[in-house]
């Protein structure tokens, strides 16, 4: 059996064994199916309902996707700016706390009024959500690069923006994977979220069910967007592998 | 498995505690677990008859559990983590329909306070007339919203979520017409200067009771007595809710202090026809048989049982 094998199998394991745990639970009444649908429900709701399900599924990719990709774009500049001096850093980085604790759903109704029903408050949503750990690890890292290197740099004489391109940058790119790693989950939460209010999406789907008290198929619901946080997890790490492989100690062994 | 230890535990208990009183140790009573009613939301005017009640008077040891946006109480009472919930009429036909089973005692609401508000500006004069332009925030997963695209189509209205309570977008989009209740949203609209219509659901036939007390046939079964009592205290309160709206008022506001004291007194007044009835929180079988036959024609049960199994009158 080779590595990779062993570790899908391992993976696995947890998920069989909740899934026929509960399956023989509700079977045997000591749960009843109308609090938590047995998976076999899911399953058969998955199956009845897939073309409904994977659009609304392909909506909140989008609407998560796109809302990541804005923060980390957006996230990695405003840390930048902020590791640039500790005057700055000072006057702004508890803004960007707000971000973290802004309750989105307090503010899901003006949402809808600067960026309308659909896909544009979607994304803002997973992007307000999701920008907070891009910031605070990408600073964190910049800001912790090994004295000496630095140090070395200036004797060499290299500037402030060589410095941070070919030093600080990329010694910090173990924590800003970190964070990514994190904002990921958080934008699918994010475009739910969103969907709740700007209406499409497993976002309404979900809200749709829950009002029909279609259990089964709120928890299939549920069920692809953990695999839509799954697929965004396992794309960073493939990122991360690619770029951290050749000097991390986290992507080697 | 746990829950049916605890189930024998408490059989026990509730057994141990009828003998109590035998013995002449009342003040073990105060040990007794109370019991659970769980709202559906803050507690406003739509309350009121079951915060006014004096369930002491009947033996009752009643906790009131507000509640939230999508609070499950249908599924509490399933659960039994409420002894009584709110409900509507449509929530309990679903419920049964998925095998919870789940019984109507008492109606506090005997007409529909479900509407569409739409800005008096646009001059329009019936739903229908909602659905041909403009947009509609609605709660898509409810009976009467697939009633009304069966009945008029969605293909000319933008169907967007419903806000809640939150008025923004409706004050803001002179075309955006929104679900309400016809009691609350339109009074907070006037006050904002908006003129508004009101057209209530129960213009295209959908008529569900509303604020329905609800409790699980199980506790039908082995306590008919408490339900009988709960039913009594819940009808006098409405009674004296509805005669004298002030003190409850009062103290559903200190609970509630984002709902401010003029609108309870407002709303409680506005609700009094969709309350008042001969006999207070009645339902009658030819109700329950029409919204069930409308639930199945939709597609949301599998098939339209007996009336009785959906309500008992007590």
């Amino acid at each position: 059996m080779n590595k990779s094998s062993r570790k899908a199998i391992l993976a696995a394991m947890p998920f069989l064994v909740v899934t026929i745990a509960l399956e023989a639970l509700v079977r045997a009444g000591w749960i009843k199916a109308f609090l938590v649908p047995p998976p076999s429900g899911i399953f058969i709701t998955i199956v009845r309902d897939w073309r409904e399900l994977f659009e609304a599924l392909a909506m909140t990719s989008e609407g998560a996707v796109l809302g990541f990709v804005l923060s980390t774009l957006a996230g990695i500049a405003i840390a930048v700016f902020l590791s640039s001096s500790r005057a700055i850093q000072e006057a702004f980085y508890p803004y960007a706390v707000f971000f973290q604790t802004v309750p989105i759903i307090a503010i899901a109704p003006l949402l809808v009024i600067w960026f309308g029903y659909g896909m544009r408050t979607v994304v803002a949503s997973a992007f307000i959500v999701s920008i907070f750990p891009v910031i605070a690890n990408t600073l964190s890292g910049i800001l912790s690069t090994d004295p000496a290197l630095c140090d070395l740099f200036r004797l060499y004489g290299a500037s402030r923006s060589v410095t941070l391109w070919k030093l600080r940058f990329p010694a910090a790119l173990p924590q800003i994977l970190t964070g990514l790693r994190v904002a990921g989950g958080l934008a699918v939460i994010g475009a739910i979220v969103g969907e709740f209010i700007g209406g499409q999406g497993l976002g309404s789907v979900i809200d749709i069910a829950r009002t029909q008290q279609r259990t089964d198929k709120v928890f299939a619901a549920v069920l692809l967007a953990s695999v839509l946080g799954l697929a965004l997890f396992g794309a960073i790490n493939v990122v991360s592998r690619v770029v951290l492989r050749r000097w991390h100690v986290s992507e080697q062994a | 498995m746990a829950s049916r230890i605890i189930e024998t535990v408490s059989l026990a208990r509730r057994s141990f505690l009828k003998i109590i009183p035998v013995a002449g140790m009342l003040a073990a009573c105060g040990t007794a677990k109370k019991i659970r009613l769980a709202l559906n939301w803050k507690p406003d005017p739509e309350f009121g008859g079951f915060y006014a009640a004096d369930y002491a008077k009947h033996g009752l040891d009643v906790e009131l559990l507000p509640g939230g946006a999508g609070t499950p109480t249908v599924q509490m009472i399933g659960a039994g983590s409420a002894e009584f919930g709110i409900v509507s009429a449509d929530e309990i036909l679903l419920a049964r329909d998925q095998g919870n089973d789940v019984v109507a005692l008492f109606a506090a609401f005997q007409n529909n306070p479900q509407g569409i508000m739409v800005h008096a500006s646009r001059k329009l004069e019936s739903i229908g007339d909602v659905l041909k332009s403009g947009t509609l925030a609605i709660q898509s997963g409810l009976p009467y919203a697939r009633l009304l695209r069966k009945q008029f189509g969605f293909d000319h209205v933008k169907v967007v979520p419903s806000p809640g309570g939150d008025l923004t977008a409706f004050l803001n989009d002179e075309n955006f017409a929104q679900q309400c209740f016809v009691t609350a949203e339109p009074l907070l609209a006037r006050r904002r200067g908006v003129d508004v219509k009101v057209f209530p659901v129960s213009d295209i036939g959908y008529n569900p009771y509303t604020t329905v007390l609800a409790t699980s046939g199980d506790l039908l079964r082995r306590n008919p007595d408490m339900a009988r009592n709960m039913v009594t205290a819940v009808r006098e309160g409405w009674r004296s809710y509805l005669d004298n709206p002030a003190p409850t008022n009062q103290r559903m506001h200190a609970l509630n202090p984002t709902m401010d004291a003029a609108s309870f007194a407002e709303i409680a007044e506005a609700q009094k026809p969709l309350v008042e009835a001969n006999v207070l929180g009645a339902m009658t079988k030819e109700r329950w048989n029409t919204l069930a036959a409308q639930l199945r024609d939709l597609g949301d049960i599998k098939q339209a049982a007996p009336a009785e199994q959906y309500f008992r009158s007590l």
